[in-house]
């Protein structure tokens, strides 16, 4: 326990005085609060800086609040998630190419306290940033296009907070098992184009992480199948487990790896 | 009381043996320089010793230890810290992280800092401080723990004639607490806080032992003796019986098994019409010992 709390200090502090723990939830505010606003004044803009042809018509969809909260889960998804990624994908595998893991691995440390405190500092980064990124989404949703229950909403972002677990546990792991740029690579095919290929060809198979943020949305209008995502959440949770059992072996196993 | 004793340690990568069946024993609280010149393995050997490299055969054994970690303290060549910590901070998470007593961490940590001289700047963030200060940090981390054995990768090759001084002063206070190996091409260093040598070179240990023992074995002790003139100094050198040559104004007789004593060199110089400045005898300094032991093909 006392190496735990040890390296939980060492890597909040880190996020903390890298002001990863304010830039990174900032980025999302901006990613949520982009399209609820474009979207109302969308029609305004338009005619405003078009220059449209004289009797152009435009025809603009109804949208209601889940339409844009999908929108803001849309930008999370890409954007989002690769500066969480990016901002993570070094955190064994950097220390042990600069050399500032030698002076902790020469020491009797618990590798299994290392990994989870990074998995769970990189972890509430993603989720500060989630919240923060979807109460600006909310906020400006709610004032425009009208209520969502408050309920339903923290189904959604629970969701999708099970999903960043998962996310940062894949890229902790890889960032134990290679360097920086192999992880970085590895954790965005896993990851991004992982989603891409699911939402192309997903239509064959329901119970998969990458559809936890659709799940997530479908609690918001009711179109949740309950028994398809409890096993989807077993599922992740699994998929978690094994990441980072797995991280926790390469972090012991490529320790050798740290420049002396 | 044996400290660490090291045998047939080996490392191979592919092909190439890195280190070859070193073996050594170090009695506590000895200073040991591991002397060698840069890729004889020294840095390899130092990282098996700290349990960061496996080795591909061989034994290390502390007497009464179960796991090495916690016994040893360790300064790489180039120590990297975290930048965004103070070195206060930073030595009492290495503390924690080398099992200290939580209650003894933060006294401890202070105590160490004011002894290596850092006292000043421990709530500093480590990314303002100079090459010295690294070092002295590095020094701190390695002994906050009390360990059994420290072991020192080039520990003063970095600094300037200033620093190295100080790091050495603080090298020598240490040394009555622990056990020191440290590595070294700074031949003067080790000359000066040392009780045994090991000479690596190509990854194999070619000689060991005291100072004192390694020096008769490879000494070629000898007299220097000066003249006014380097006509005078030919002169000499082959009128002589002696073995001398002479090099400008100095001739160097070398001494065979105490032939010719200083008395019979005195007495022939004073029968002779030459004028003298200066005779005195050398010794090899650790430096020539070095040069013949790197040199020279294994068969010693």
């Amino acid at each position: 326990m006392g190496q735990f709390n040890t390296f939980l200090l060492k890597e909040w502090r880190e996020s903390w005085r890298s002001f990863k723990f304010i830039w990174i939830p900032i980025v999302f505010i901006l990613l949520g609060i982009t399209d609820p606003i474009l979207n109302y004044f969308m029609e305004d803009i338009l005619n405003a800086v078009g220059n449209m042809p004289e009797g152009f018509a435009t025809m603009m969809p109804e949208l209601h609040a889940i339409d844009l909260l999908a929108a803001s889960t849309g930008q999370f998804q890409s954007i989002g998630l690769i500066v969480l990624i990016a901002s993570y994908t070094g955190t064994f595998s950097k220390e042990r190419q600069n050399g500032t893991a030698t002076l902790l691995y020469v020491r009797p440390i618990s590798f299994t306290a290392m990994f989870l405190s990074k998995w769970i500092v990189a972890s509430s980064v993603a989720i500060v940033s989630a919240i923060a990124g979807y109460a600006g989404s909310m906020y400006y949703t709610v004032l425009l296009y009208g209520k969502v229950d408050p309920a339903r909403f923290m189904a959604m972002l629970g969701t999708y907070c099970i999903w960043l677990l998962f996310v940062m546990a894949v890229t902790v792991a890889m960032s134990a098992a290679f360097k920086t740029p192999i992880a970085t690579t590895i954790t965005i095919v896993l990851i991004l184009i992982g989603s891409v290929v699911d939402s192309i060809i997903g239509g064959f198979w329901t119970v998969t992480p990458y559809k936890l943020s659709t799940y997530g949305l479908r609690f918001v209008d009711e179109s949740v199948t309950m028994s398809i995502f409890w096993s989807t959440f077993i599922l992740t949770l699994s998929l978690i487990f094994v990441f980072v059992i797995v991280g926790i072996y390469f972090s012991k196993k490529r320790a050798s790896t740290v420049k002396v | 009381m044996t400290c660490i004793q090291v045998a047939q340690l080996t490392k191979q990568f592919g092909e190439q043996k890195v280190v070859d069946h070193v073996s050594f024993t170090l009695e506590e609280h000895t200073a040991t320089a591991l002397i060698g010149p840069n890729g004889a393995g020294k840095t390899t050997t130092l990282s098996m010793l700290t349990g960061l490299l496996q080795p591909t055969n061989g034994q290390i054994i502390m007497p009464g230890v179960k796991d090495i970690r916690g016994a040893i303290g360790f300064l790489p060549q180039y120590p990297q810290y975290f930048s965004w910590l103070t070195a206060f901070e930073y030595l009492e998470m290495t503390a924690n992280l080398s099992g200290m007593e939580k209650r003894k961490v933060k006294k401890e940590a202070q105590k160490i800092l004011e002894f290596v001289g850092l006292g000043a700047a421990m709530n500093k963030k480590v990314a303002a401080f100079s090459g010295g200060m690294k070092q002295r940090l590095g020094i701190a981390q390695a002994i906050i723990h009390q360990p059994k054995l420290l072991l020192l990768d080039e520990p003063v090759s970095a600094l300037d004639p200033v620093g190295r001084r100080e790091i050495m002063n603080l090298l020598k206070e240490i040394q009555q607490q622990t056990t020191i190996l440290y590595s070294t091409h700074i031949l003067n260093d080790a000359e000066e806080m040392t009780d045994q040598v090991l000479f690596l070179r190509n990854g194999q240990l070619v000689e060991q032992g005291s100072l004192h023992q390694v020096r008769t074995k490879f000494d070629e002790p000898r007299y220097k003796i000066q003249f006014v003139s380097s006509d005078e100094a030919r002169q000499f050198a082959s009128q002589s019986e002696l073995v001398a040559k002479a090099e400008q104004n100095i001739v160097y007789a070398d001494i065979r098994e105490e032939k010719p004593s200083m008395q019979q060199l005195l007495h022939r110089l004073a029968s002779s019409p030459y004028h003298v400045v200066k005779v005195e005898r050398e010794t090899a300094s650790l430096e020539e010992i070095f040069m013949k032991v790197a040199g020279s093909d294994g068969t010693i």
